[in-house]
């Protein structure tokens, strides 16, 4: 899995606008964040795609969009993967790589959770 | 500025009463649209079409797309329901911000008046940086009344041409000195940027030949000795040979489209792809260089790190020979009337830097086949959405922007019947454009299709029953109908030099149909039998 993150402007449509450039090459956002960051104004999404095509063809397209400051494809050690999961002894959140998170996932065998990842 | 008011837009209106920019009011948005898009293109600037919101607006949208596809820089100004009530299905609420997102480059929605006029700066800046596109601005109809605007931010300048790498430019011109069998493929690109003096100097300095896509005709002229013309699936045999059979290939400002080079797979040369969007680079076909650089810039760096000149080749020599073979007589006289005979006559009467438009279908691959685009004519059509009623809405906008040249429309009944009410506004803005409709009374290229792929099933082709004659007169345009080939010339000729928009009713053989068909897929071509005289010609 590939994590691309970006800077965007933070106004209505600029979501939509950039999932439109995923449904036109048939790529599947696998897992995606979206908040406020550090620039005023905008906000930073990171998600994750199936592999390196996907990534690069994504990546290309995403820089020709005006709603764009910043778009790259994020290496693995400045990933981190979250979970919430949820199980018959309670709920609680989880955060570490994302073989690590996985794994808790594997172990606890949670009825409910939701997993993604994010980098900075 | 293009356009029909409606509610959401009178404030607009209202204020154009005091200002010099000319409005041409239409009879339907989708006109208005390719008026821009035909203006455009031969302005090589922004063309501005308005609408108003809901209908109003979604009549744009077939405009736009065909404007996006074919990279043309369309400016569309929406109105919109007030602030306060969008988003709850008002009257004529439609959300066109949504609508217009993949169809342009990037679109505006001002909710604040404070933003209007840098959002229309921006627009343009958009519109006419890197690879033109079309722009959209949505305003609802309270930010057009609102008295507190600011002056406009400062806003840079287009941005400058993307200059090819030197690295990049001495391995193009390293691969194409080592090719034996070179081709140079000119797109929509090439033909917008005016590269076609430097394509014509790097052909000469390689003894290298030169085709074009649809998008790319008229970039370099048809009638040059090393242009084979127009590959593709209604493309010329020679130019369509020259593309299987290169060993190298430099494709400049082209996307490799399905009707262009068929199957991507069955590009099996070594390509150079010269192109200012940088996405277009492996999008169909994998190149073994890839320049991300403006079409001119490129194409005169390439030529300048030749260092040799190839006199003659048999590559060269062979392509010489494909264009004498490939040349066949379409000055055809007999009734009923051939559609290539409208093509000679028409090339006869057209002055050097006429701007010829096409419609969509057979009309369009008629033109682009056979009509020589040669001197300083220019030739406009819709090759990326293949947009049915882009002719003659498009030729209003192209004749606005060119009015000291003769325009002319290549129609199909089928095509022109539905944008056929924009004559009105030709003939009331007193705007001369010549029609000459190619009239089979069907939908042509539905029913070769179903002919030659449907075992001749013909359904839903059918168109007769109109007058067109009667039906432009009643628009207020001149009108002849030219049944003998022999009143063709004249026709055509008065159509040409009329002061008002004239429409030539020309009945032709209703059975003709366009020939070659090239379908080109991984395992190799098939050309359907046809009126030219090379492999699989008649």
């Amino acid at each position: 899995m590939e994590v691309i993150s970006m800077i965007v402007k933070d106004e209505f449509g600029v979501m939509q606008r950039i999932m439109g450039e995923f449904t036109r090459k048939r790529i599947n956002v696998e897992t995606i964040v979206v908040g406020k960051c550090e620039v005023p104004g905008k906000a930073r999404i990171v998600l994750s795609v199936l592999n390196k095509e996907m990534a690069d063809i994504a990546v290309e397209r995403l820089g020709r969009l005006q709603d764009i400051d910043a778009v790259e494809v994020v290496d693995e050690p400045r990933q981190s993967a979250y979970a919430l999961i949820s199980t018959s002894k309670g709920w609680c959140g989880l955060i570490g790589s994302r073989d690590e998170v996985a794994e808790i996932i594997e172990k606890t065998d949670p009825e409910h959770y939701i997993k993604t990842v994010n980098a900075l | 500025m293009f356009g029909i008011p409606g509610a959401a837009t009178l404030p607009l209106y209202d204020e154009l009463l005091e200002s010099d920019i000319r409005h041409i009011l239409v009879r339907h948005e989708q006109g208005a649209a390719h008026m821009a898009d035909g203006y455009a293109r031969i302005k090589k600037a922004p063309g501005m079409c308005i609408a108003t919101s809901g209908a109003g607006a979604t009549n744009l949208v077939s405009g736009m797309a065909t404007a996006y596809l074919d990279s043309s820089p369309v400016i569309a100004v929406t109105g919109q329901v007030p602030t306060n009530v969008l988003g709850s299905d008002g009257f004529q609420e439609a959300d066109i911000f949504s609508l217009m997102m993949p169809i342009t480059k990037h679109n505006f929605r001002v909710t604040d008046p404070s933003t209007l006029a840098t959002d229309f700066r921006s627009a343009f800046r958009i519109a006419m940086s890197g690879r033109c596109a079309p722009v959209h601005i949505d305003i609802p109809k309270d930010v057009l009344t609102r008295e507190d605007g600011v002056p406009p931010r400062p806003t840079p300048l287009p941005e400058a041409p993307l200059e090819p790498s030197k690295d990049q430019v001495s391995v193009a011109a390293k691969m194409l000195m080592q090719a034996e069998r070179p081709l140079i493929m000119l797109g929509g690109g090439a033909s917008w940027s005016g590269a076609g003096p430097e394509a014509l100097a790097l052909a000469d300095q390689l003894a290298a030949p030169i085709v074009t896509t649809l998008m790319g005709k008229g970039a370099v002229p048809d009638t040059h000795p090393l242009v084979l013309g127009m590959i593709g699936m209604h493309g010329r045999a020679a130019a369509n040979y020259a593309l299987e059979n290169c060993d190298v290939l430099l494709a400049v400002g082209a996307r490799f489209s399905d009707r262009s080079v068929g199957e991507p797979s069955s590009c099996r040369m070594r390509v150079i792809h010269v192109d200012i969007d940088r996405t277009e680079m492996g999008k169909n076909v994998c190149p073994t260089l890839g320049i991300a650089a403006e079409a001119k810039a490129s194409l005169a760096a390439i030529k300048g790190a030749i260092n040799l000149k190839v006199h003659s080749s048999n590559w060269s020599q062979t392509s010489g020979e494909m264009i004498k073979r490939c040349t066949c007589d379409i000055d055809v006289c007999e009734d009923p009337i051939s559609p290539r005979k409208v093509i000679h006559e028409l090339d006869a009467a057209l002055p050097s830097d006429a701007v010829i438009v096409t419609e969509v279908g057979q009309c369009q691959m008629w033109a682009a086949h056979f009509l020589d685009i040669k001197d300083q004519r220019s030739f406009v059509t819709s090759g990326g959405l293949g947009c049915m009623g882009f002719g003659l809405p498009a030729a209003i906008g192209a004749k606005i922007a060119a009015p000291d040249r003769k325009v002319v429309d290549i129609a199909g009944d089928g095509s022109f019947t539905m944008v056929c009410q924009e004559l009105a506004t030709a003939a009331k803005e007193e705007i001369p454009v010549a029609i000459a409709l190619l009239n089979n009374s069907r939908l042509g290229m539905i029913k070769q299709h179903q002919r030659l792929f449907y075992g001749d099933r013909l359904t839903a082709q059918d168109l007769s029953g109109i007058d067109m004659v009667k039906l432009a007169e009643s628009f207020g345009a001149e009108a002849i109908r030219v049944d003998q080939h022999q009143d063709l010339a004249p026709a055509l000729q008065q159509a040409i030099d009329s002061d008002r928009p004239c429409l030539v009713d020309i009945q032709i053989n209703r059975e003709e149909d366009i020939f070659p068909l090239t379908l080109r897929t991984a395992a190799g071509s098939n050309v359907h039998r046809g009126s030219c005289p090379y492999d699989g010609g008649c």
